[in-house]
């Protein structure tokens, strides 16, 4: 792929997003109502996890606001790859209705196109996430002046989960091109692995633990990355091996997605 | 130009043969399927194809390979000489393809914003999108809804706004699935008359499926028929009608009961053993010229219902023949529906 193709490429993405988003705006009382709720929901699920930290002090030596901080780095990364890939997750719509058809019929990668489909940006989980995550580095950083090295990496930390779960989530819906329904798989390899990594991972037994790094890798979003970046315990490697296990994921679901496409059925008319 | 080189696809279908237990919870035993069987033909540059077939005999299947959606098990498809398995972007950009009964537009946008989006898509410079969409805007005549969101749009307009976007890269080649279908005659009118142009003007080489003959017999040079995974019939019309014959129905009432049901028990026997020379493709030559072609439907009281085909035997010697049961009082004769014909192929 060359540069000029590159190019038309991301300015495609672009108009793709744009419309998507536009035709979503058509229906703007729903958006918003969505949009709230999402946020709602999202605050909720902290409230509980807050309201457990504030009885018992610290879960398994992570204090409140280090908790506060997985949730929050998870919950951005999770935004994040929904806002930009939001159809990934829902390929399997795409391989029961056959509608894959017409993406295939177009002069662009599949993929891209997919992921422009019924944009939905998570402003309200970005911006519970964001205020999380402000809230829980002044706790941790107080009179700090290590926070300002400490924002730029959990950005990075940020964008490396969105790509981890990207993998995750691609790796699980491109499986749907053998399986067709994958609802059942994606609800364990992205819903539960998700909320079991929104709680540091020392309350687990240890095949969970091992589960969680090795398996289905969500630990690398979150747990690892905060190892070093708040919690200083290990070395800046955590960090970077979350990065290369994001790239690996990455890499892995691209050639299964590229494979499964292949062996697209397509439905009966 | 259109090539299929010995296309084949298999599907893998639960097997039918194992016991229902073994099928039950884990094991999903399968064995292939041919959903279509070594299909070859070529269809040159601006030559407009009809494609036909019952439900069910692998025409989407079919389409769907030769537009680069499946991928076949064996075969080849070339599109302007590219393999659109192998360069599936490249081929794309030779290929317009409309899908009558899923649209390709955006939905929820006005039509207008569907064009930008694929001007996007295949990078079409400013100028050349805007010439292109002036172009089509008056052939398809889309003026007077190019700013209502699709949605709103009747069949009949969506269905121009789907074609318009099937060709607003300048394809060389169009796989029409079905474009006629849900139109009411008026439409269906319109439609034809713009696909006419469309290839002649531009020399657009189109490969066109419908369940309408009229759309095959008004357009169409050329008729492939599928018919359970096989390429059965590959030519021209008159060839095609040739082939099957000119099936009429006629309706003889007899002056006397008696002579009908003679007349009728005669046909049954004969019937019996020239059932293929009337209809079948690759059935036998008819076995005595009296008989051929004349089949008995149904005999109600003193009217008989025939089918006789009228390439093999003329109406009147038809009559001649019955006469020879007794006195006939009142003829009416059906002609042939050429969809009927075709059917008689399936």
């Amino acid at each position: 792929m060359n540069r000029a193709e590159w190019s038309r490429f991301m300015t495609m993405y672009r108009i793709l997003i744009r419309s998507s988003f536009r035709s979503r705006m058509q229906y703007t009382f729903n958006f918003w109502v969505g949009t709230a709720a999402a946020a709602m929901i999202n605050a909720v699920e902290f409230a509980l996890l807050a309201v457990v930290l504030h009885r018992f002090g610290t879960i398994q030596g992570w204090s409140i606001a280090e908790s506060g901080y997985l949730y929050a780095v998870i919950t951005l990364s999770k935004a994040m790859y929904r806002s930009f890939a939001s159809d990934v997750h829902h390929l399997e719509k795409y391989l029961v209705s056959g509608d894959l058809d017409g993406l295939l019929l177009r002069p662009a990668p599949v993929l891209l196109i997919l992921m422009t489909q019924n944009f939905s940006p998570r402003f309200g989980e970005t911006l519970l996430g964001a205020s999380m995550l402000a809230i829980s580095l002044g706790a941790i950083f107080e009179d700090d002046p290590a926070i300002w090295t400490a924002i730029p990496l959990t950005v990075l930390a940020i964008a490396s989960g969105a790509v981890l779960m990207f993998g995750i989530g691609l790796l699980t819906a491109s499986s749907g091109f053998w399986l067709t329904r994958i609802d059942a798989l994606q609800v364990l390899t992205e819903d539960a692995a998700r909320t079991a990594a929104q709680y540091p991972l020392t309350i687990y037994p240890g095949w969970l633990q091992g589960l969680l790094t090795g398996l289905i890798p969500v630990a690398f979003i979150n747990y690892m990355p905060a190892l070093y970046i708040i919690r200083g315990t290990h070395g800046a490697w955590t960090l970077g091996l979350s990065v290369a296990v994001s790239g690996a994921m990455l890499l892995l679901s691209l050639k299964l997605w590229k494979f499964g496409l292949s062996r697209y059925q397509s439905t009966g008319s | 130009m259109i090539e299929a080189i010995g296309l084949t696809k298999e599907f893998r279908v639960p097997d039918p043969d194992a016991s229902a237990k073994r099928r039950g919870l884990f094991s999903r035993r399968s064995i292939p399927k041919q959903a279509v069987s070594d299909i070859s033909f070529t269809i040159p540059e601006g030559e407009f194809a009809g494609f036909i077939g019952p439900n069910g005999a692998g025409k989407s299947t079919t389409i769907k390979m030769l537009s680069g959606i499946l991928h076949p098990t064996q075969g080849e498809v070339r599109l302007g000489g590219i393999n659109p398995h192998r360069k599936r972007k490249e081929a794309a950009r030779t290929l317009g393809v409309l899908f009558g009964q899923r649209t390709q537009l955006w939905w929820d946008l006005p039509l207008r914003d569907s064009y930008d989006i694929l001007a996007a898509m295949y990078g079409l410079t400013p100028e050349r999108k805007k010439d292109r969409i002036e172009e089509l805007e008056n052939l398809l005549r889309l003026s007077d809804f190019m700013d209502t969101p699709v949605r709103k749009l009747s069949l009949g307009q969506r269905m121009r706004g789907d074609l318009a976007a099937a060709m607003l890269h300048e394809p060389s080649i169009l796989i029409l699935d079905e474009p006629t279908i849900g139109l009411d005659a008026a439409s269906k009118r319109d439609i034809r008359s713009l696909l006419r142009d469309i290839n002649e003007r531009m020399r657009t080489t189109i490969l066109l499926t419908t369940h309408d003959m009229d759309d095959i017999e008004q357009l169409c040079g050329r008729v492939l028929v599928i018919s359970k995974g096989k390429l059965d019939y590959d030519g021209g019309i008159a060839q095609l009608r040739a082939r099957i014959g000119l099936p009429a129905v006629m309706e003889v009432t007899f002056r006397q009961a008696e002579s009908a049901a003679a007349a009728a028990g005669e046909l049954q026997s004969l019937g019996d053993s020239a059932t293929e020379a009337a209809g079948g493709l690759h059935g036998p030559e008819p076995l005595s010229p009296a008989a051929a072609g004349i089949r008995l439907k149904s005999l109600e009281d003193r009217t008989l219902v025939l089918e006789c085909d009228l390439k093999t035997s003329s109406s009147v010697q038809v009559l001649r023949e019955l006469e020879k049961y007794g006195e006939l009082e009142d003829i009416r004769m059906r002609e042939p529906e050429f969809e009927d014909v075709v059917h008689k192929l399936y």
